[in-house]
């Protein structure tokens, strides 16, 4: 076991810290809506003109193929500099769409999007989850029709983050009539300037306007807009979700521990006071939460699903982190500012891509090897 | 590679051989009747020894290999003797009393854990040992124990013996209050506490998969499911956590005694809540004397006393930003 960096990973270090500390933004990111795409493009963009957009993509789709140390070395002072979370609108472009193209698109679909993607030039968002398949995704019904060369697509999509503001979609639906469960899907590109789609915003209970609910009225999608092959889509977002829990989360936990240093900084607590026990708690939760990340990604994982194990830790603790916030603030805790907000976005975290109690079957059966719930 | 966190083939096989001798020597079992190990085989394994150096009549081991070896025998539930001697070998060393530390070594002589308590000491498991390292909170001490006790009473109930001496300066051999010698006491101490949680862990599990209600085995229920999740996140926040601090003491990082103080402040949560949880999953079986998850519940409580957990706020943190929130916006 070693945890050490080379000369040449502690030049990139400095290179990092150096363009970082010259190009992050001073501001806040806008929460929603137009400002918040206008800023996430403009940081991305910046990114890449510096190099430093796609940096777990391979070199030769336009990433900069970092290694595991070196995105560890990224992250870390990319959350040390207070660059802009990873969890914004560009994040489902990067973590998701891209790496899916790149593991089972065609040539014209990696060669027109993945150089727009870097760019900052699109803004992807997410149809899997309906009205009616939340937890259960494969009992999804949003269907298409296969008319000549193209699809046609009813139906509804529901959760789906920054559809508002979203160039593609990455859509999942049912392609072969009567199929059931993860059988007969596809995963397609879907334009969504596409006439038919009807975007209905909701607004969560932060009071940002992150989600929204997605109409499909025959809409008309051409078959070479399928990624992978026809009825396999499951098997393509299986991929997708895969890549999500491993490289894409390490920004995310390792952000934790910033914003943990930043409470104790705000509460500057007297020693031995209850909300220093909580914090000196908080801080050592951060930091295995962090031994955990590196584990991830520098360990051979036992089973496919350990993973979940990393997720769910940093799930729970965020909400923590941000309920103590609450209680430092006091009173300034019902007044709106940046605090409060993400106080209350953390509610997100336990349900959002996979519940936890999803994640807790998901360890018990396939990392505990406990008997596994029948699906039909 | 410069950073790997997967076990090197010495580190497999040092875990293996381990983990045979303390199946063999050490069977779970053995608890039913709770006396005092004797710790000879552990010395014959070389346990005691392992992270000295070869020239100190060590094995040489770095405290990674050595933290592994621990958690293996948290969950064999070895008396605390083992901390106390392997900790009281390096003491010994450390203070130039060479010959006192390769007896330890050896197996010639052991050392049992004492807990202050007031103005007196307790041991823990003495047996057979003639020394005594006492832990408190800033330092610890190596001393030797008489023949004469002063009382003789149960932990938790369990039936390993606490003895109740006076707590004088007499017979001290040895006091560090050394940041490294902390720290490394308190990684030893967490590894046989991750090796609590870990069993516990596994003997829920095991429970689970074959105890059966409502036709069908109570691992199919998602109460239970998720009781063995939670356990299986402790497990794992605490394993990693061990590697990193055992990593950054074993190369002197300079976030060394941070990784530590946050792996000591976590144990005993995780140990404490895995022995309860899997007590809950054995029902009525779990709170049976009869079963082994008390005795991990017990054994909980007593590595929780020893030790000194710097306070981690004291500590610069390794991914502290770089500029104040306050001069960003």
């Amino acid at each position: 076991m070693q945890l050490s960096l080379s000369p040449e990973d502690q030049t990139f270090r400095t290179t990092a810290r150096e363009w970082l500390a010259a190009n992050v933004p001073r501001r806040r990111a806008p929460n929603d809506g137009r400002p918040a795409r206008d800023f996430a493009l403009a940081w991305l963009a910046r990114c890449n003109a510096g190099g430093w957009s796609g940096i777990s993509w391979p070199d030769e789709f336009g990433g900069r193929g970092l290694s595991q140390e070196r995105l560890i070395v990224w992250y870390e002072e990319y959350v040390r500099a207070r660059a802009p979370s990873v969890l914004d609108c560009t994040f489902v472009a990067l973590n998701h769409a891209g790496p899916t193209l790149i593991a089972c698109g065609s040539d014209e679909q990696k060669g027109f999007h993945l150089p727009r993607i870097l760019a900052g030039e699109s803004i992807w968002c997410q149809g899997f989850s309906e009205p009616g398949s939340g937890s259960d995704l494969a009992s999804l019904a949003t269907t298409g029709r296969v008319e000549g060369d193209h699809l046609v697509v009813n139906g509804q999509k529901i959760w789906t983050s920054f559809a508002d503001i979203a160039d593609y979609q990455e859509l999942l639906i049912r392609t072969e009539a009567g199929s059931k469960r993860h059988h007969g899907l596809s995963w397609v590109i879907c334009d969504m300037k596409s006439a038919g789609i009807t975007v209905r915003p909701i607004e969560n209970m932060a009071g940002a306007v992150h989600f929204a609910e997605v109409f499909y009225d025959n809409v008309r999608i051409p078959l070479s807009e399928v990624v992978g092959d026809l009825h396999d889509g499951w098997r393509v977002a299986m991929n997708t979700l895969a890549f999500e829990r491993k490289t894409a989360a390490i920004g995310l936990q390792l952000e934790l521990s910033v914003k943990v240093e930043d409470l104790i900084d705000l509460a500057a607590p007297p020693r031995g006071s209850a909300i220093a026990e909580r914090l000196a708690t908080l801080r050592a939760e951060a930091a295995a939460l962090r031994a955990m990340t590196y584990r991830t990604l520098l360990r051979e994982p036992e089973t496919p699903s350990d993973g979940s194990l990393v997720r769910l830790c940093f799930a729970e603790l965020a909400q923590r982190v941000n309920r103590t916030a609450m209680d430092i603030l006091g009173a300034d805790a019902l007044l709106e500012n940046a605090w409060t907000h993400d106080y209350l976005e953390s509610y997100s975290e336990t349900i959002a891509g996979g519940t936890a109690e999803i994640q807790r079957n998901i360890i018990a059966e396939r990392v505990l090897g406990l008997p596994r719930v029948k699906t039909q | 590679m410069t950073c790997d966190l997967n076990l090197s083939g010495e580190q497999r096989q040092i875990i293996d051989a381990a983990a045979a001798m303390l199946r063999t020597e050490y069977p779970v079992d053995r608890r039913r009747r709770w006396v005092a190990d004797d710790l000879a085989a552990a010395a014959a394994f070389g346990m005691f020894g392992l992270g000295l150096p070869e020239g100190d009549g060590g094995a040489g081991f770095s405290l990674v290999e050595e933290a592994l070896v621990h958690v293996l025998s948290g969950r064999h539930l070895v008396s605390s003797g083992s901390l106390a001697t392997a900790l009281g070998a390096r003491l010994a060393r450390a203070a130039g009393h060479a010959e006192l530390a390769d007896r330890l070594v050896a197996g010639e002589a052991f050392v049992c854990a004492g807990v202050p308590a007031g103005d007196s000491v307790l041991l823990m498991e003495r047996g057979e040992a003639a020394f005594a390292l006492v832990f408190d909170n800033r330092d610890f001490e190596l001393r030797e124990v008489g023949a004469a006790l002063a009382s003789e009473e149960s932990a938790l109930g369990h039936g390993a013996s606490v003895e109740r001496i006076p707590r004088v300066s007499k017979g001290v051999i040895a006091r560090s209050a050394e940041p490294r010698m902390l720290a490394i006491a308190d990684l030893l101490v967490s590894a046989q506490l991750l090796g609590v949680a870990e069993a516990v862990r596994d003997l829920a599990v095991a429970y689970a998969q074959v105890r059966q209600q409502f036709g069908q085995p109570i691992g199919g229920f998602q109460a239970i499911k998720h009781h063995c999740a939670n356990m299986a996140i402790g497990a794992e926040m605490l394993s990693c956590q061990l590697d990193m601090a055992a990593i950054a003491l074993r190369d002197g990082r300079e976030d060394g005694a941070f990784q530590v103080a946050a792996l000591r402040r976590l144990a005993p949560h995780v140990a404490l809540a895995n022995a309860r949880l899997s007590i809950q999953v054995h029902g009525g079986v779990g709170f049976s004397a009869e079963a082994a998850v008390h005795h991990y519940l017990k054994q909980a409580h007593l590595l929780s006393r020893l030790g000194s957990a710097a306070d981690i706020l004291d500590l610069p943190a390794p991914l502290a930003p770089l500029v104040r929130v306050q001069e960003r916006n």
